[in-house]
C-alpha cells in the first residue's frame, strides 16, 4: 500500500530534499514569530503557518501571504530551537504554490519572483529595469517619477547599463540551477 | 565425550516471534550435531520456561544449554541459575541474542530468521567447548567514598554512616552544602532551604562515621569493586583545622574584599579569607591565595596578627596534603553547572544591566544574601515595577541543550510567588513554552500562581532589548515575544528580566568519568546502568551515581537518589563478599618465554614477573579479565577463561555455517 501523500508530507519532503530538519520537530514555541521583522505584514505568523501545514490546511496555507512577505533575513533560522530552516520553508512554499498555480493572485511576490528567476536564467545577472514593472505600479504616480529620476541618474553616472549583459558560460549556470531546483527550466 | 545440547528459542511475546520464524529455527536447531532437544517457548525467562530447562537437564541428561532470546545483560543470570538448579555448572550455558541483535533491527522475516539461525549455531558450536568454572569470592571493604557534598552526597553519606559504615565525603569547595545552600525557598512548599539543609550539614560535620574532606579533590582511582585505592588532594586552607575555633575574627579583620563569583553568583562580595556562608560546615575559613595581599606581595598578615588562638591557627606555610584511602564502593554526586546565559546574545545578559540569572535572583531574595532579601535592580536600590521571567534559556534548544531541565518551570513559578509576596504592586510575567509541573503538589502550586495574578504568556522570548519604539518603552527593557495563544507579537516593557538557565553537566564531567572509568553521555551527564530499573548504578561495578550529575533533577529526586545509592552500597557491605565472574587470564608457566610484554600492557597491574624462574604470572585477585594480555602474548600461551581460542574459533565457524556449506570449505584443523 502506497502511503498517502498529504500536503504536510509534500512540504516535509521538500524540506528533506534540502536536508533540513523535519517541520514535524516544531514545538510551537513562537520564537520565529516573535523574531520576525515582517510579521506585521503577514496574515498568519510563521508559527501558525507551520501548524497549518501540519493540520493539512492546504488552501489556507497556499493562499496566505506569509511566505511572500518573508524578507529572507534568516533570523528565525538562527534562533529556532528545533533547528528548522524556516526561511527555506518559505522558499519551498513559494515554489510549490507556483508549480501548482495556487497562490494569492493580487500580490507582488509571485510576479516579481517569476520575472527574477526568468531574468537570471536568461542572462545570469540581475537587471533592475526588467524587474521594475512587477512592483513599480503599486507606488503611485509620485513614486514612479521618483524611481525614474533615480534610474536616469544611475544611467548618467554609468552605474546602470541600458541593456542587460550576459555572463560567460551561461549554459553552465543553467545546468547548475536545474540540478538544484526543477524550476530552472527556461521558459 | 559426546555432548548433549539443549537449545531453547524464545518468542519474547511478539518481540522476537513477529520477525523471526521461531518454529523454523527450533526445528532446524534440532537437526544440528550434538543437539539433543530443541524447543521454542513464549517466554523462556518465565518460571515455566526456566523449569523446562531444569527438567530437560534432569530427564534427558543434557550437558550444555543454549538459549536464544534477549541480551545477556537482561537474562544471562536467570538462565545460568536455572542451569545450576538443574545440576549443571553455570558456565555450561551460552546465550544467543536474537532480539536486540536481530528481530528489533529489521522487518525482513526471511533475513531475520537466517540471522537467528547463524547466532544460534554460533552459540551451539561455542557451548560445546565451554568449561566448568567456579566464581571467585571478593571481599568488600566496608568504607565508602562519596564525591560531592551537595544534598545528594550529604543524603548518601548520612544514610551509610547511620547504618554504621565509615564514609569519606570529598568536597571541592571549602564547605559542603552545594547549590541547595545558595537557594532561598524550595518549591512547592516554600520551606526555607537553609533551615532544612543546615541540620543535615551539621550532622555530617559531627558524625563519628564520616571523615569530611572539604577543599579536596580526587586525583586518582585504582582498583575495583571491593577495593578501590583513591588518592585525594587536600588543598591547603592556610588555616590549621586542629586549633582554629571558627571564631571569624580573621574574616572580620581582613582588609580586602573581592566579588564572590561562586556562592553569591557575582552579586555580593566576600573577604579574601572567607567562609562561603555563615552556616558553612566545616566552620574553618580558607585563604584565597590569588587575591591575598600577603601571598601576592608579602605584606599584611592581618589575619595572623588578630588570630586569638594559641598556637596561632593561620599557617601561611601550609602545603597541599595527599591522602591515600581504600574504599569498597564509590558514590559520585558531583552535581551540575548552570548554563552560561551570555551564550545567547539576544537575551542581553552582561550587556543589559537588569537581566539577571536565576542564581543571582536566588541570592537576591535570600535573607542572608547581598541585598538582605530585597528585590532590587542592579543599582541595588530601586525595586522593579515589572518583571519578566524567561523559561527554557538554553534548554529544549538544538543550539544549546536539547533536553528539558525539569526544574526551571517550578522555580520560575516560585520566583513569581516571591515577587508577589515582597512587591505586591509589581507585574510579573512568565514566558514559557510548555508549563511542566509534574510532581506532588506542583500543579497545585501553579494554580496558586494563577490565582495570585501572574501573567502567563505561552511563547519563547525572541529577544530582550533596550531600544524603545514608543514612549512607554523609554528606559525600560523590552521583551519581544510571540504570545502564541492569542497569535500576537508582543513587546512588553519591564524593569527586570530573570533568565532560567538550563542545568548542565559539570564542565569537567568528561574527565571525572574517565577518572572513575565509567560512562558519560553526549551532554556530559553520567550514564546509569539501566534508565528505569537501575538508575543509580553505573556500568562499572562498585561505582554509583546520585543527583544532578546523572541528569537534571530537583531536590526531592536528588535526595531519593542519594539514599538509593547508599542502599545499594549498604547491601554490598552487609554481604561482606561478592562472587565475581571467574573470567580471568592465566599464563601457562611452562611455555612462558619471560618476554614481559604482558607486564606493561596490563591496565590493572595484575601481572607479576618472577625473576628467579623467568616467567610471568597473573594475580587472579587483581585481574579483571579484559583480555589485553591474551591478545598481546607473542607465544599465545595466555588463556582468558571462558574466552579460550577453541571457544571463539568455534563461535566464528558457527556464525558462518551457511557460508561454509555454500562454499564447500573445510575448516583447517
Amino acid at each position: 500500500m502506497a502511503a498517502k501523500l498529504t500536503f504536510s508530507k509534500e512540504i516535509a519532503n521538500l524540506l528533506y530534499a534540502m536536508h533540513g530538519n523535519p517541520i514535524k520537530d516544531c514545538i510551537q514555541c513562537g520564537t520565529c514569530s516573535g523574531t520576525c521583522p515582517a510579521v506585521e505584514f503577514m496574515d498568519h505568523s510563521p508559527r501558525e503557518l507551520i501548524a497549518m501545514i501540519g493540520a493539512n490546511l492546504k488552501d489556507e496555507v497556499l493562499h496566505s501571504n506569509t511566505y511572500w512577505s518573508c524578507a529572507s533575513c534568516y533570523y528565525c533560522n538562527v534562533r529556532c530551537p528545533a533547528g528548522i530552516d524556516i526561511a527555506d520553508l518559505m522558499y519551498a512554499l513559494k515554489r510549490y504554490s507556483m508549480w501548482k498555480d495556487q497562490y494569492k493572485k493580487d500580490l507582488i511576490g509571485p510576479k516579481f519572483s517569476e520575472s527574477f528567476v526568468k531574468m537570471i536564467m536568461r542572462t545570469g545577472r540581475s537587471f533592475e529595469p526588467v524587474l521594475a514593472p512587477s512592483y513599480i505600479f503599486k507606488y503611485g504616480t509620485r513614486g514612479i517619477i521618483q524611481e525614474a529620476q533615480t534610474a536616469s541618474a544611475l544611467v548618467l553616472k554609468g552605474r546602470l547599463p541600458l541593456l542587460p549583459k550576459k555572463i560567460k558560460r551561461l549554459e553552465n549556470l543553467k545546468r547548475m540551477v536545474r540540478r538544484i531546483i526543477p524550476i530552472g527550466e527556461p521558459s | 565425550m559426546s555432548e548433549k545440547v539443549g537449545v531453547y528459542i524464545c518468542h519474547c511475546g511478539t518481540n522476537i516471534a513477529k520477525t523471526v520464524d521461531v518454529e523454523e529455527v527450533a526445528l532446524w536447531a534440532g537437526e544440528q550435531d550434538h543437539v539433543d532437544v530443541a524447543r521454542e517457548y513464549k517466554f523462556m525467562c518465565s518460571s515455566l520456561g526456566q523449569e523446562l530447562i531444569e527438567e530437560d537437564i534432569k530427564e534427558k541428561g543434557l550437558t550444555k544449554i543454549v538459549v536464544a532470546s534477549c541480551s545477556p545483560h537482561m537474562h544471562e543470570k536467570t538462565f545460568r541459575t536455572a542451569c545450576v538448579r538443574g545440576g549443571l555448572n553455570p558456565f555450561m550455558f551460552e546465550m544467543a541474542n536474537i532480539r536486540e541483535h536481530d528481530s528489533w533491527t529489521t522487518d525482513d522475516r526471511e533475513a531475520a530468521t537466517l540471522k537467528a539461525k547463524a547466532l544460534t549455531k554460533a552459540a551451539i558450536e561455542r557451548v560445546i567447548h565451554n568449561q566448568p568454572l567456579e566464581p571467585l569470592p571478593v571481599e568488600i571493604n566496608p568504607n565508602t567514598l562519596v564525591v560531592g557534598g551537595g544534598i545528594a552526597g550529604i543524603s548518601a553519606a548520612l544514610e551509610l554512616a547511620e547504618a554504621g559504615n565509615h564514609v569519606y565525603l570529598v568536597e571541592r569547595e571549602p564547605s559542603i552544602g552545594g547549590h541547595m545552600a545558595q537557594l532561598d525557598k524550595t518549591f512547592p512548599t516554600l520551606d526555607c532551604s537553609a533551615c532544612i539543609l543546615t541540620p543535615k550539614m551539621v550532622d555530617v560535620g559531627q558524625h563519628p562515621n564520616i571523615t569530611l574532606l572539604t577543599y579536596s579533590e580526587v586525583e586518582a582511582v585504582g582498583g575495583y569493586l571491593g577495593n578501590f585505592d583513591v588518592t585525594v588532594r587536600k588543598k591547603a586552607r592556610y588555616v590549621d583545622e586542629e586549633h582554629c575555633t571558627g571564631c571569624g575574627i580573621c574574616i572580620e579583620k581582613c582588609p580586602y574584599k573581592v566579588v564572590d563569583n561562586v556562592f553569591e553568583a557575582g552579586l555580593g562580595a566576600r573577604k579574601v579569607i572567607y567562609r562561603p556562608f555563615p552556616q558553612a560546615v566545616p566552620k574553618y575559613p580558607v585563604i584565597d591565595t590569588e587575591n591575598c595581599v600577603y601571598f601576592q606581595r608579602g605584606k599584611c598578615k592581618a589575619c595572623q596578627i588578630f588570630c586569638p588562638t594559641d598556637p596561632n591557627s593561620i599557617d601561611f606555610e601550609q602545603q597541599d596534603e595527599i591522602l591515600q584511602i581504600v574504599v569498597g564502593n564509590i558514590i559520585l554526586a558531583t552535581g551540575f553547572d548552570l548554563f552560561d546565559v551570555s551564550q545567547i546574545p539576544q537575551y542581553g545578559y552582561g550587556r543589559l544591566a537588569n537581566v539577571f540569572t536565576s542564581l543571582e535572583f536566588e541570592r537576591m531574595v535570600n535573607a542572608s544574601g547581598p541585598t538582605d532579601g530585597k528585590i532590587v535592580l542592579r543599582d541595588l536600590e530601586t525595586p522593579p515595577e515589572s518583571v519578566v521571567i524567561i523559561h527554557c534559556v538554553g534548554s529544549r534548544d538544538e543550539n544549546y541543550h536539547k533536553y528539558c531541565s525539569k526544574v526551571c518551570c517550578m522555580y520560575s513559578l516560585k520566583f513569581a510567588h516571591l515577587i508577589h509576596e515582597r512587591l505586591p504592586e509589581a507585574e510579573v510575567y512568565n514566558c514559557y513554552i510548555d508549563m511542566r509541573t509534574p510532581g506532588k503538589g506542583y500543579e497545585e502550586f501553579y494554580n496558586r500562581l494563577l490565582e495570585e495574578g501572574t501573567h502567563f504568556i505561552r511563547g519563547k522570548v525572541a529577544e530582550v532589548s533596550d531600544v524603545a519604539r514608543i514612549e512607554e518603552e523609554e528606559g525600560k527593557l523590552i521583551v519581544q515575544v510571540a504570545d502564541t495563544l492569542i497569535s500576537k507579537q508582543r513587546r512588553i516593557p519591564v524593569d527586570m528580566v530573570i533568565l532560567s538557565p538550563a542545568m548542565e553537566a559539570r564542565n569537567d564531567s568528561q574527565e571525572v568519568s574517565q577518572l572513575f572509568r565509567m560512562g558519560c553521555d553526549f551532554d556530559g551527564f553520567f550514564v546509569e546502568r539501566h534508565p528505569k530499573l537501575d538508575p543509580v548504578a553505573t556500568m562499572t561495578e562498585g561505582i554509583y551515581i546520585a543527583g544532578a550529575c546523572q541528569g537534571p533533577k530537583d531536590v526531592p529526586d536528588t535526595v531519593s537518589q542519594g539514599a538509593a545509592a547508599a542502599a545499594r552500597v549498604a547491601s554490598f557491605i552487609s554481604r561482606g563478599t561478592v562472587m565475581m565472574e571467574p573470567i580471568r587470564a592465566s599464563i601457562n608457566q611452562e611455555l612462558c618465554s619471560g618476554c614481559r610484554i604482558c607486564n606493561t600492557m596490563c591496565p590493572y597491574n595484575a601481572i607479576v614477573f618472577h625473576e628467579d624462574s623467568n616467567v610471568s604470572e597473573v594475580i587472579t585477585a587483581l585481574c579483571q579479565g579484559c583480555g589485553t594480555c591474551v591478545a598481546a602474548c607473542p607465544s599465545g600461551i595466555i588463556t582468558g577463561a571462558h574466552f579460550t581460542n577453541d571457544q571463539l574459533l568455534a563461535q566464528i565457524e558457527g556464525i558462518l555455517w551457511d557460508v561454509r556449506s555454500n562454499l564447500d570449505l573445510v575448516p583447517v584443523e
